[in-house]
């Protein structure tokens, strides 16, 4: 018990004095939600999209009037000629603009707006299939009523990508506790000095899996505490789900770690490995955007992915969507079970000699 | 437990294979308690295999392994609480203080000494809040064997424990050993200085492609080159003709460098033919030395390679 | 001039011989160009994104004149047809298991869009072609509600939202499709929609030639704030610089070295980013013109020379790469790389406006363009002062030795 808790002790100051490492750890995901929490929150689809309209005394103007005031999600501002109007469009003080001669229906987008030009290409055909069922006097027939079920989504879509991030940094903060952590004191010959002691393995183990379970639950709930604060964002938590969740999934992606660990044959390639598999996993696990905009080869891989089911499993915890009990428990047990299986391959690896020069 | 012959560690035809690679190829060997036993040999001769197997970081393949009187396949945790290990290209945790580490270290074993004890016996009692990262090398090098010694153990194994050591601070390690020597504590030393084997061991074996090809004190050792002196001169211009024959005036002779070693048992008529020879060459020989053969001598004509390659 | 050369080319073959280096510095960007394109870059095609939903139609009155509800049914299961042998279909359209009564099925369709399971659910309601038959007859508003379907959708779900809006225009569709064919929409008087597309290429721009430009800046951007302090810092902490400074070559020269090889570096990221752009993507932006090529050029120097303030800042090496690392993200993602950057607080606002990032990519698309605007003073005087401000404070603390 002593060495545990001398282990413990060092393992906790090294965190604390190695400032990177320190920096990281806390700093990223915090940086991570709040750049994407206001660069990308336009980027959930065109609520509020702002209209510029010209119209030069032309047929019928408040035919088309009407039809945009029935759009709740359009804001729309009035130009004086066209000029002004595609000035405006590049200034992106407009986000699509709409000249209606008494002929045609000009709808003009801003072409530097990739990404978002195809809400509001949505949008426009919306707005002319409307207005050539009024301009012929005629009314709808058929609407269709939006009936939602499951979670309000409090403040829209990016309450969704937090937890997604927070899973991330999870991820990350377990793959580099083995590779980056273990593997940096594999290659000091920091093991070789312990193992030549009677200290057992499975102490060392965990130390390390305690100390840094503690750091990544402080670090998500940090995430979580600074969503909330600056970015007003909301979040039902359910504590204990929350914390067994961390735990499973932290665990699970330490096994993970311990298998690049073992795989790569110097230590210094492990932390490089595991920052590949991180970014690749990033971006294919559906935090930022869904699954199914993605080609269908790439939505396959995605669920291939334990980013992507932790990303879920974090948005059901933290009460942004809704999941089944058998789901949730089925992840949180599959990660426990990574962990079961994996972590005993990272006992092995401390006490693996060095290959070395043979 | 004692070992009650005297032995400290018995070593009996140990193997170490790596594929067709034999990196100790059946070593057998006993050391004495309160010994210096000293591990000389080339790099890749089997010595850093030989004690890593030892000191439980690697297994056998085969072969036998008596310490302190008990008969174990592989060093284990009962054997490891009596053991002190420095190891060679050690490393601590550069955000660890030396007090820290001792005190980490100190923590694996049931019993072990106080920390100032510790600071205090390898010289570090100024260092003890000094972060791993500020220290110097030789300041590193002995907290490292101070870790060694935080259990008091009873076999210590110092693998190269001066490599990479400036001169003041190899000769402040051989005084750490000297200590050690004069509390009866069985040690067992690799290294490939010569000097060091010399100055430090009460035996020494010399090992080469993973085997022990020679044993016994220092001065055994030398003995085998019987009555031999060695002539060392500077004969940098000298060619494969005259080498040949210098060599007919002694036993043999080698050339190292610039430096010419001419081996002989009759010291006095090669002595004179040599001089003989320089005058009416017109070679100088300058830098002359006279000496007894030491062990990189023996190395040398027991392997046909030095030491230090 | 040929030590300055060979310290060049030094510098080049370290780099790419370094696995790091070669991973973070080339094969990086060209794997973010394809995931990027990949996953944004059909947005709208059709065999590229698809929804889970499920269509139930509740309707039994099917011996009207018009089954409306067959229509739009049938109009669904279309859509849930591949278009083209091999493509996805826009939708995957799930269907009652056999024997299953329609209200279980509508039940666990809920159930599995709560659950994210499906994107939206479709309900033709009972009674629906009656009330859309009355409402086609008539004039003028109806008196009574209109005739709805319903579509249960899952408001935290994105996806949900996407769907629903190709699924209104669908209906959008259909709809106008059905007042034509009964006679009430005169298709010959319908309202041409034209598309005019504002930005100095005058056609849309698309999705790979605008990221290229971010891409190539980004590869520059991390070449120099990575991989300069970087090579400096551990070339200086391993004394392999004080190696250099025992010879004649002054540090000067190293210096200029040091800097062609780094744009050696750029020039070998730029080609392999346009070979992949060009040919695995049909990117069709050209670089090859006076302003881009500056542009190019000057980013390249830009973050070169932000790259030696980094080294000179930082003490150890791994000091710089935590700084280095600090920087990164905000600065990429305040530059306007990859998203736009509008309607941030004001301390971002900021970071953009002094970010020599937002100025370069700004130049660097107009002039290939991909963005309208015009070229002002400021776009190149910014970087300008940047480089300037760099090289004073590095020619100051730069230290090209380690304390002992």
């Amino acid at each position: 018990m002593r060495s545990f808790r001398a282990l413990l002790y060092a393992e906790c100051v090294i965190f604390a004095r190695d400032k990177a490492a320190f920096t990281f750890t806390f700093l990223f995901p915090i940086i991570f939600v709040l750049l994407f929490g206001f660069l990308m929150g336009g980027m959930g689809g065109a609520e509020g999209a702002r209209l510029g309209l010209y119209m030069p005394d032309g047929g019928r103007g408040e035919v088309l009037e009407e039809v945009l005031a029935g759009i709740g999600s359009i804001s729309v501002t009035h130009y004086s000629d066209q000029l002004a109007l595609q000035d405006a469009l590049e200034e992106k003080k407009i986000d699509f603009g709409l000249v209606w001669d008494g002929e045609r229906l000009l709808f003009h987008y801003n072409s530097t707006r990739v990404q978002e030009n195809y809400a509001f290409q949505q949008l426009a055909t919306g707005i002319a299939a409307q207005f050539n069922l009024s301009y012929q006097g005629l009314f709808p027939i058929l609407t269709a009523e939006k009936i939602h079920v499951g979670k309000k989504a409090s403040t829209g879509w990016f309450s969704s990508v937090v937890p997604g991030i927070m899973a991330f940094s999870i991820l990350s903060a377990g793959l580099f506790a083995v590779s980056g952590h273990i593997t940096a004191m594999k290659e000091r010959k920091l093991l070789d000095q312990m193992i030549v002691t009677p200290m057992r393995p499975i102490m060392l183990l965990s130390a390390v899996i305690c100390v840094r379970l503690v750091i990544v639950y402080i670090s998500t709930l940090i995430t979580l505490l600074v969503a909330v604060v600056v970015l007003k964002l909301g979040f039902t938590v359910a504590w204990l789900r929350y914390t067994v969740f961390v735990t499973s999934s932290t665990v699970g992606v330490m096994g993970l770690g311990s298998l690049i660990a073992l795989v790569v044959r110097r230590p210094s390639s492990a932390s490089h490995i595991a920052n590949v598999v991180s970014m690749l996993m990033m971006f294919l696990a559906g935090i930022y955007f869904p699954v199914e905009i993605m080609p269908s080869y790439l939505r396959a891989l995605s669920k291939a992915l334990p980013l992507t089911y932790m990303a879920d499993a974090m948005r059901y915890v933290t009460g942004v969507t809704e999941m089944t009990e058998a789901r949730f428990w089925g992840i949180t047990i599959a990660m426990l079970v990574l962990a079961a299986l994996l972590l005993p391959l990272l006992g092995r690896y401390i006490v693996k000699p060095d290959r070395g020069q043979y | 437990m004692t070992a009650t012959d005297g032995i400290t560690l018995r070593v009996t035809d140990l193997k170490k294979y790596y594929g067709k690679v034999h990196a100790v190829d059946g070593i057998s060997f006993a050391i004495p308690s309160g010994s210096v036993f000293t591990i000389l040999g080339p790099n890749g001769a089997g010595k850093t295999t030989t004690l890593e197997i030892l000191e439980g970081i690697r297994v056998p393949d085969a072969g036998e392994i008596e310490v302190f009187g008990v008969r174990v396949k592989q060093i284990n945790r009962e054997v490891k609480k009596r053991l002190g290990v420095l190891l060679q290209d050690g490393n601590f945790e550069p955000y660890l203080k030396v007090k820290e580490v001792v005190k980490l270290f100190a923590s694996f074993f049931p019993i072990a000494l106080p920390v100032e004890e510790v600071l205090r016996r390898v010289a570090l009692q100024e260092k003890g809040s000094a972060y791993i990262r500020t220290l110097s090398g030789g300041q590193r090098q002995r907290l490292a064997v101070g870790v060694a010694l935080v259990n008091d153990p009873d076999l210590i194994f110092l693998d190269e424990p001066t490599t990479g050591l400036d001169p003041q601070a190899r000769r402040n390690m051989w005084s750490v050993i000297t200590n050690l020597k004069e509390q009866r504590k069985t040690i067992i030393l690799t290294t490939h200085y010569m000097e060091e084997a010399e100055v430090l061991s009460d035996y020494v074996c010399i090992m080469d492609n993973g085997m022990i090809i020679a044993e016994g004190t220092p001065r055994e050792l030398a003995a085998r080159l019987g009555q031999e002196t060695i002539i060392e001169f500077s004969g940098g211009s000298i060619d494969a003709e005259w080498l040949d024959q210098l060599s007919s005036y002694g036993k043999g002779v080698r050339k190292d460098g610039e430096i010419v070693y001419v081996e002989t048992e009759d010291f006095v008529q090669t002595m004179e033919q040599m001089l003989a020879w320089s005058r009416e060459k017109g070679i100088p020989l300058e830098n002359m030395v006279v000496r007894q053969p030491n062990l990189e001598d023996v190395f040398l004509s027991l392997t046909g390679r030095k030491l230090r390659e | 001039m040929k030590g300055i050369l060979r310290v060049a080319e030094a510098h080049l073959r370290t780099a790419l011989r370094e696995k790091i280096t070669l991973f973070w510095f080339l094969i990086f960007p060209l794997f973010l160009l394809a995931i990027l394109t990949l996953i944004f870059g059909n947005m709208g095609t059709e065999g590229e994104i698809s929804f889970a939903i499920a269509v139930v139609n509740l309707e039994t009155d099917t011996a009207g004149p018009v089954d409306f509800a067959g229509i739009i049914e049938g109009v669904f299961e279309q859509a849930g047809k591949p278009s083209e042998e091999g493509k996805e279909p826009l939708f995957a359209i799930s269907s009652p298991a056999s024997g299953e009564a329609l209200e279980d099925f509508l039940a666990s369709e809920k159930k599995a869009t709560r659950f994210g399971d499906r994107a939206a659910v479709i309900v033709i309601p009972e009674g629906f072609n009656q009330c859309l038959l009355h409402r086609m007859m008539e004039d003028g508003p109806s008196s009574s509600a209109n005739c709805s379907l319903a579509i249960y959708v899952n408001e935290g779900s994105a996806a949900s939202g996407m769907a629903t809006s190709i699924i209104d225009q669908i209906l959008a569709g259909v709809e106008r499709d059905l007042l034509t064919r009964m006679g009430r929409f005169q298709e010959q008087k319908a309202i041409p929609t034209e598309t005019l597309w504002v930005g100095s290429s005058g056609t849309e721009v698309r999705y790979v030639d605008f990221l290229l430009p971010g891409i190539v800046l980004m590869g520059f951007f991390v070449n120099g704030l990575f991989g300069v302090p970087g090579s400096i810092l551990f070339a200086r902490d391993k004394r392999v610089l004080r190696r250099y400074w025992v010879t004649p070559l002054t540090v000067t020269h190293y210096l200029a070295g040091f800097s062609v090889g780094h744009l050696m570096l750029c020039l070998v990221q730029f080609a392999l980013l346009l070979l992949l752009g060009r040919f695995a993507f049909g990117a069709t932006v050209t670089f090859f013109q006076p302003m881009s090529i500056l542009f190019l050029l000057l980013a390249a120097i830009t973050f070169l020379a932000f790259g030696f303030f980094v080294a000179s800042v930082a003490k150890t090496a791994n000091t710089g790469m935590a700084i280095a690392n600090i920087l990164n993200m905000p600065m990429m993602f305040l530059g306007g790389l990859f998203f736009p950057v509008t309607g941030l607080p004001l301390v971002l606002k900021a970071i953009v406006f002094v970010n020599p990032l937002t100025y370069l990519a700004k130049g660097l698309r107009v002039s290939v363009g991909t963005e309208a605007g015009t070229l002002s003073v400021s776009i190149i005087a910014v970087p300008l002062v940047w480089i300037a401000v760099c090289v004073a404070v590095a020619s100051w603390r730069l230290s090209w030795d380690v304390e002992r």
